[in-house]
């Protein structure tokens, strides 16, 4: 079955212990991928490496870039971007839609519930601790009761294939998740350099998320107003988003604004224009709630807007999303989702956790200490990879200095297997050949009121460097257009 | 639409078109230099003195001797001199950034590769031998983004504010090149109004304009002051008049604000006063007193842009 | 019959530089509460910026001011005229079986509805050997134990002015032993959330006509709540209840939630500030 004379994948090297994204345990193409891969095998490696360049320079020419600051000058960098696009089929679709909509709604419910009674810190299904020790936890969100119920209006949901061939969420990213304009980017620039392959395959658009999400934006508006006006509010320029953000705000045909063009009055948001002040009524936020408002949160903030915040709890403009979400994309509440999921919507967890042994629970404490080297040991306290012991790199005296770290504090330690994130053949310069690299998947979910969306799509990372599992792209990742497919 | 924005918009419209006439002085000045018809206006020292005048940085030791590479170099490439081309084209695209949302994807991407041609020249071809091309690559490229703007945008607020940049931005340097090019006539006449009238220096002016054809099919005769200043500041059918810029400024101005209640307080205001003034000017007015009048005119355009500013772009 | 009071908050900004761009906030009103009330509002600038009122994070009133011209100088007037009731801290029941309270205090409801008075915060943080400075005495009600955490670190801070700033971190107090009403606040905060009980700071005025310690502008003193009779307020800087001489501004979880003034100014240069309050009042 395996077309030989596909010179392009001639020298593709196979991994067992890997799961690959188009190959099954055979080694045969999986079917979905057949029709690609034959298209693809008409190119030479040299029509692919030029037509891999061309993309690479309309990125550049379209200003997708990110700046990367050295001794004396800064640089543009592209996105790397992989033109072998990932195809999903719609049966391993559906349960990635309908699960990242069921961990947004859980968490959506999970928010309300601690900003009010806290009936789940009451049932002890998850501990206090989760927001008294939380930084991201807002005093000043209690009791507030946001327009349309919703708090984590966009939720972008990273998730992995695992060796057995089951998706596993890693992330919740409920605070100012990015990306999004990648996924389009990517789409646009694949469908420029090969658009003969596109009328083989049925894909959904990816293009209708701006409509979508200024629709459900629309929908969360304040009481009282009839026609809001929606903005984006931007860090400014010089955010390694920004091109996003200007992206976001163009293709849905609203203001990007900064901190400094909006104001308030008697608790009203206005924007300075050039025919003076025109109400805001609905804040796409890409600021962290730390800087939003210095009168109320963090006072050296020059990004923000004084008197934000009031404005928000008197009703009078939405956030989104809104402030406080950030306590529910801790590592912590992570590892009690499949509870949250339970609790507020009795159902079983559609998308797989991590599972998580906590080292606080004798029985999980045992277990741990065991089977150390099959695990990742996370202290609970620590953001950003620190602190972070990946069990079968360790040597036995590191081994034994984790495990005495462990019994000492066992309340500051999880525990997590360590898993496989699946391979897809990616395209890699030096080499000039396709070669096996880890990828993720990143999700966008919409909420709004009594309605949601999912991107049909979704931000496929690839880490670049040969064995590497971090895909962010801080770290050398690329990203795929990602393909999924109708019924 | 943001007033920041506007104001972005505003300043990328004014520094893509000061980039093109900068870039247009230099190389013109040079190359007419080069087998001009008197000494004086051949000698390499008067040519570069002309380009500093012209920038608004005039050397003021008479007897100092420039380097042409520096000169060269610091009016083109220097990222530490500020009204520099390249400079210029940073702001234009740092402008264009800020304001991304608002304009076409073509005009950001024609910007965008603006802005790497000249960040990435090299500096030694261009004071070498590079000067043409870089110079004329500019010009090009100016035009490309004009037509962008007129093509790929709305006609709408966000294009009579670039516009409106564009255009006060076209009268002023048409005026500081007049400016420049009256300062080398006079330089060059020793003494002789004759030759002051006759100058050399005017049909460089017209061709630092892009205007020599016009003028020529206009006139049918060589340039002398009285014509050639006619032409470029009151002609309104010249596309690089100064008259002209007014006639389209105006224009534009109405787009954003098309109140037709007297307000004397308003851009629409002092911009139809100073339109009207210049429609019903005798060239001989001007001629009287040429240096008075090129002060003048710079005052009303720094008036008419601060107007713009205080009404538009405050809040 | 209630006692008329009326508050003069004054306070000044200079700038070498001129300020183009600023934004304050004032959380100085009297707050509206079972014994103060009909408070009256009258607040003026040197700008004539407009004053508007708003509500903050935490419900109280606050007041704003974004002059819209630049400057140099710019002073504030706030007066406050309202009524306040007679109180008497001591006028409670209080339940013989002491064990009740105690109880409730290890209550789980009781640690998630109160767990924002809880928690520590950074001004609250005390080093795990310092948590150790006062135990409660099980035999005593849990008011008693108050009563004498208030009464101890009255004797163990001195009121002392210009020792301590804004930004001082509680063990350095612990360690000079000297410092202002904050302080003693803070330390009061810190000690009796340790054993249990919740306990919030609170910012106001105090009518120091009586003889009372505080310093020329706002005061500062606790408030704990004790099951069964609710909240109560200490102010340890005096060594006494609150009472009538106590304002209520606002409360919070430490100084952060309840400072007078916010500013958002951007200036170059350096500024100086003054404030001063009086506190008058009449039978």
């Amino acid at each position: 079955m395996t077309n030989i004379e596909n010179q392009i994948f001639s020298s593709y090297q196979r991994n067992p212990d890997l799961y690959d994204e188009i190959y099954d345990k055979n080694g045969k193409i999986k079917k979905v991928y057949q029709k690609l891969f034959n298209l693809y095998g008409e190119h030479s490696i040299i029509d692919y490496v030029s037509l891999n360049n061309k993309a690479k320079s309309s990125f550049f020419n379209q200003g997708i870039t990110f700046q990367v600051y050295g001794d004396n000058n800064v640089q543009e960098k592209i996105f790397p971007f992989d033109l072998f696009p990932r195809i999903i089929d719609p049966v391993d679709w559906d349960i990635i839609e309908r699960g990242s909509i069921q961990r947004s709604k859980a968490l959506n419910l999970f928010l309300w519930d601690i900003y009010h009674d806290k009936n789940i810190l009451k049932d002890k299904v998850v501990p206090i601790e989760l927001i008294t020790s939380s930084a991201n936890y807002l005093d000043q969100m209690n009791g507030v009761n946001p327009p349309g119920g919703i708090y984590n209006h966009i939720s972008g949901t990273d998730v992995i294939k695992h060796n057995d061939g089951k998706y596993y969420v890693l992330e919740d990213n409920i605070r100012c998740p990015s990306g999004v304009s990648y996924v389009i980017c990517n789409r646009t620039a694949l469908k420029k350099a090969l658009f003969g392959v596109f009328n083989h395959y049925q894909t959904h658009t990816v293009t209708n998320y701006a409509e979508n999400l200024l629709e459900l934006l629309e929908s969360v508006k304040p009481k009282g107003v009839d026609i809001p006006n929606v903005v984006v509010i931007t860090p400014g320029m010089y955010n390694s988003a920004f091109y996003e953000h200007s992206y976001l705000a163009k293709t849905m045909g609203v203001e990007l604004v900064e901190g400094r063009d909006l104001f308030v009055e008697n608790d009203f948001v206005y924007m300075k224009t050039i025919k003076g002040p025109e109400k805001v009524d609905v804040i796409y936020r890409r600021i962290d709630d730390q800087f939003i408002d210095p009168l109320e949160f963090n006072p050296d903030s020059v990004l923000g807007v004084p008197g934000l915040f009031a404005a928000y709890k008197k009703g009078n403009v939405t956030l989104a999303n809104a402030p406080g979400t950030g306590v529910a994309d801790d590592k912590a509440v992570y590892t009690y989702m499949p509870e949250i999921i339970k609790y507020y919507l009795n159902e079983e967890p559609i998308l797989n956790n991590v599972h998580t042994y906590h080292c606080s629970r004798p029985d999980e404490l045992k277990y741990v200490l065991e089977h150390i080297q099959e695990l990742v040991i996370k202290p609970v306290d620590e953001a950003g990879g620190y602190g972070i012991s990946i069990g079968n790199k360790l040597t036995k005296a590191e081994i034994e200095k984790v495990k005495a770290e462990i019994k000492a504090s066992p309340r500051k330690y999880v525990a997590q297997p360590i898993l496989s994130l699946s391979v897809h053949p990616t395209y890699i310069d030096d080499s000039e050949s396709f070669e096996q690299r880890h990828v993720d998947l990143r999700t966008f979910t919409v909420l709004g009121k009594d309605k949601e969306f999912v991107l049909k799509g979704g931000l496929t990372r690839v880490a670049l460097k040969k064995g590497n599992l971090i895909v962010n792209s801080s770290q050398g990742g690329g990203s795929k257009d990602t393909w999924v497919l109708k019924k | 639409m943001l007033a920041r924005v506007a104001n972005n918009l505003f300043w990328m419209g004014r520094y893509i078109e000061r980039s093109e006439h900068v870039a247009r002085y230099l190389n013109v000045n040079y190359f007419s230099s080069l087998d001009a018809p008197n000494l004086k206006s051949q000698d390499r020292q008067f040519v570069l003195r002309s380009m500093l005048f012209m920038v608004g940085d005039p050397e003021k030791e008479p007897n100092k001797f420039l380097k042409e590479e520096d000169v060269l170099y610091k009016i083109g490439l220097d990222p530490n001199y500020s009204s520099s081309i390249i400079n210029n084209i940073k702001f234009a695209r740092e402008n264009a950034n800020s304001a991304r949302d608002l304009i076409s994807t073509e005009l950001y991407e024609a910007i965008n590769k603006f802005y790497h041609f000249v960040i990435n020249y090299p500096k030694e071809v261009f004071v070498k031998n590079g000067l043409h091309e870089f110079t004329t690559h500019v010009a090009e490229m100016t035009d490309i983004l004009r037509g962008k703007i007129r093509g790929t945008l709305l006609h709408d607020a966000t294009y009579a504010i670039i516009s409106m940049g564009i255009n006060i931005e076209r009268a002023t340097q048409i005026t500081r090149m007049i400016n420049a090019k009256y300062n080398d006539a006079l330089l060059s006449q020793d003494g002789e109004n004759e030759r002051f009238r006759k100058s050399f220096e005017w049909t460089t002016l017209l061709k630092c304009a892009e205007s020599y054809d016009m003028m020529r099919r206009f006139y049918k005769k060589t340039p002398t002051s009285i014509s050639t200043l006619e032409f470029l500041i009151l002609n309104p059918n010249c596309p690089r008049s100064v008259m002209n810029s007014l006639n389209q400024v105006n224009q534009h101005v109405k787009m954003l604000n098309p109140e037709k209640r007297y307000n004397k307080d308003s851009t629409v205001f002092l911009i139809g006063r100073v339109r009207s003034e210049y429609e019903f000017k005798y060239i001989e007015e001007i001629d009287e007193d040429i240096k008075s009048f090129i002060e003048d005119i710079l005052k009303s355009l720094v008036d008419i842009s601060d107007k713009v500013d205080e009404e538009f772009f405050n809040y | 019959m209630p006692r008329e009071f009326e508050i003069t908050y004054n306070a000044e900004n200079v700038y070498d530089d001129w300020v183009y761009d600023a934004h304050w906030q004032f959380l100085i009103i009297p707050v509206e509460n079972e014994s103060q009330y009909e408070v009256e509002i009258e607040f003026e600038n040197s700008l004539f910026a407009y004053t508007e009122e708003s509500i903050n994070g935490f419900g109280f009133k606050t007041l704003r001011i974004h002059p819209k011209k630049k400057f140099k100088k710019i002073s504030f007037e706030a007066k406050f005229k309202f009524k306040k009731e007679e109180v008497d801290p001591y006028n409670f029941y209080l339940e013989p079986d002491i064990s009740i309270a105690y109880k409730e205090l290890q209550d789980f409801n009781f640690k998630i509805t109160h767990e924002r008075f809880l928690k520590s915060t950074s001004f609250t943080i005390l080093e795990s050997s310092q948590e150790q400075l006062f135990k409660f005495n099980s035999s005593l009600s849990i008011f008693d134990n108050l009563e004498a955490l208030n009464h101890w670190i009255h004797k163990y801070i001195k009121f002392t002015t210009g020792v301590t700033e804004v930004g001082t971190l509680l063990k350095d107090v612990i360690s000079k032993k000297k410092g202002v009403c904050q302080d003693f606040a803070h330390l009061f905060c810190a000690l009796s959330r340790t054993n249990g009980v919740p306990t919030r700071y609170v910012s106001g005025y105090l009518d120091q006509e009586s003889g009372f310690v505080g310093d020329s502008q706002m005061h500062a003193w606790a408030e704990s709540f004790i099951p069964g009779i609710g909240w109560k307020g200490f102010d340890p800087t005096n060594n006494i209840l609150a009472n009538t001489n106590h304002i209520k501004v606002s409360h919070g979880k430490d100084y952060n939630d309840c400072a007078p003034l916010k500013g958002v100014i951007h200036t170059v240069g350096q500024n100086k500030t003054s404030h001063s309050v009086t506190v008058q009042s009449q039978q």
